[in-house]
């Protein structure tokens, strides 16, 4: 979080999801993994998901979380179970476009936002390879002040990935 | 594609025969292309897809056999054919999409159209235009089809095999094995949760033997052994068939505890805690007191049941270094709305991001780049002495011991 975006007046605007979104996107550059649980609300919905099954209406996902807790559990696995090469993971977004506003269940207004991803590895001595080419469908609410995703739906057309997908995108 | 350095002169093998493999095993491309011939389009049933992916008559789905491209394809109620994905005119890979339903099978560049068993049934200009041309008049559609493979619908999956020699599917798996395979597929209908497909750049063996060896799950899937999902301590079991073809690493789940058997694991995270422990969710759902049945099939398919994620794991070489691993992860059409949660939350264990097969994934790949160069060298396969026999705990290779002394013989090496 960059101290600019702290003192902001927390409202849904388009520049302040933009700001998330480059906050969002430096903090997992920067392999920061145990500050991306924050990005999103308590009760969060994240998924990154093949587009054969979102299409199809499957709900199994590549990776899950139904709640900051099990991001949480996500980042542990990773840092202190998971076995895997060195890499550099660097995501390619485009603009966020607000294609809907809403309220939710609890009457906790949001927007949600759709943008391409592309994500990129770098292995020791490899040419670096696209991960995943994806579309997220994010929702964004206010939450305890600032600007977080309830909701993260990464859809990927990548039919094969090439083997792992180590870190969250 | 890895081409070795140095290949492999008379392809000699180490004379420790069963308990050491040489690494060309991985890398040698004659080899590879012996085995699509001897082993994927020999006398091997091969995993194609499950029955309740083709719900109607006309539903078909692509897949991979060996190198071979074929469709599934529900061909009329209560049948399932298996044909080669390549038209007879000009070879043309005629269906694209991994899924669809239609009437019969077109070709797009001459538009020859078979039914949806593979007879040949429609050939455009057979007869020329205007009295010119067309094909000549001994041509028999009868005898110009796709090419179409055995196929044994069981307990809700489909098989295939390339060979008339082929025994039946029972007796392929054997007796043992039979029991192993209905525990799961016991008659019960499947229902798809999705997919997961990732291309994993080592030998196919590599999978095979991955799962064949219970040895490195204690170890290498630390998020195991933390759980006490899979540990080196729990009452555990190998078993292979007679041939030493297949195998199932049967595992019980334990608790998450520091015993002696753990001082061994350099990482084991004792104080390891989750945060969310929905993910270790477990129900016992199958008779006895087992909670893992990692059952491989030779040559294709890993049968998952982890607790409760259940799963098919196909195997499509790609080449001698490399395969695609498409992952099929079902439920039972009568599960509840918990049931069919609970498994796709411990999908997160598994897959290309799957806290403990993600490990797998990698770690082959690099035994895959250590392999490249140095194909003339062999690997230490000792581990449980060199007995090829069932065990009763995980501390063996026996089953990889077992899958290379049938390898040999069906390679005639």
């Amino acid at each position: 979080m960059s101290a600019e975006t702290l003192t902001r007046p927390a409202a849904i605007t388009r520049d302040a999801i933009r700001d998330l979104f480059d906050d969002y996107y430096a903090t997992l550059d920067d392999v920061r993994l145990h500050d991306w649980p924050d990005f999103f609300t308590e009760d969060c919905l994240y998924r990154v998901i093949p587009r054969e099954n979102y299409e199809a209406g499957y709900t199994l996902c590549t990776m899950q979380a139904e709640s900051r807790g099990m991001l949480k559990d996500r980042v542990t696995g990773l840092t202190r179970t998971q076995m895997y090469a060195p890499r550099y993971y660097r995501r390619f977004p485009t603009a966020p476009r607000i294609v809907a506003e809403g309220e939710g269940p609890d009457a906790k207004p949001y927007v949600q936002v759709r943008h391409n991803l592309l994500l990129v590895q770098t292995l020791i001595d490899k040419t670096s390879d696209i991960v995943l080419s994806a579309v997220c469908h994010d929702k964004v609410v206010v939450d305890e002040g600032r600007l977080r995703f309830v909701e993260r739906i990464v859809v990927f057309d990548s039919e094969m990935i090439p083997n792992s997908l180590v870190y969250p995108a | 594609m890895n081409i070795s350095v140095r290949p492999p002169e008379g392809r000699v093998w180490p004379a420790d025969a069963d308990a050491a493999v040489p690494y060309w095993v991985y890398t040698d491309p004659e080899t590879y292309a012996e085995e699509l011939r001897k082993i994927w389009y020999g006398p091997h049933w091969l995993y194609v897809g499950l029955e309740c992916e083709l719900p109607n008559v006309g539903d078909w789905k692509t897949t991979t056999l060996g190198e071979k491209p074929v469709v599934m394809v529900r061909s009329a109620e209560g049948e399932i054919s298996v044909v080669e994905n390549r038209c007879a005119h000009k070879g043309v890979k005629f269906c694209q999409a991994r899924f669809g339903h239609s009437q019969e099978l077109i070709c797009p560049y001459h538009q020859w159209s078979y039914a949806l068993n593979g007879d040949l049934q429609g050939v455009p200009f057979r007869r020329g235009v205007k009295r010119q041309g067309g094909m000549p008049a001994d041509f028999d559609l009868s005898q110009n089809g796709l090419n179409r493979l055995r196929v044994e619908e069981v307990n809700g999956v489909v098989w295939a095999t390339f060979s008339d020699e082929t025994p039946a599917f029972r007796e392929y798996l054997g007796e043992k094995f039979w029991k192993h395979y209905t525990r799961v597929y016991d008659g019960r209908k499947l229902e798809v949760l999705g997919y997961n497909r990732q291309h994993i750049p080592a030998n196919w063996k590599q999978m095979q033997e991955n799962i064949k060896d219970p040895y490195h799950a204690g170890l290498l899937h630390v998020f195991f052994a933390t759980f006490g999902l899979f540990r080196a301590d729990q009452k555990s079991a190998v078993d292979i068939d007679d041939e030493g073809r297949h195998g199932i690493l049967i595992s019980r789940k334990g608790e998450q505890e520091k015993t002696e058997a753990m001082a061994d694991i350099r990482n084991f995270q004792g104080d390891l805690v989750l945060e969310d422990p929905r993910v270790m969710d477990v129900v016992q759902e199958f008779p006895g007191e087992e909670t893992v049945g990692m059952i491989t099939i030779f040559p294709s398919v890993i049968l998952q049941q982890q607790v409760n994620s259940l799963t098919t794991r196909q195997i499509v070489p790609k080449g001698v270094g490399g395969f695609d691993f498409h992952w099929t992860h079902w439920c039972y059409a009568d599960d509840t709305p918990e049931m069919r949660l609970r498994r796709t939350r411990q999908a997160n264990l598994f897959g290309p991001a799957g806290f403990v097969s993600a490990d797998d994934g990698e770690v082959l790949e690099m035994t895959q780049q250590g392999a490249c160069g140095s194909p003339d060298e062999h690997f230490i396969l000792q581990m449980g002495g060199r007995e090829i026999a069932p065990t009763d705990h995980q501390v063996t290779e026996t089953a990889v011991r077992g899958m290379y002394r049938y390898w040999r013989k069906v390679m005639g090496l």
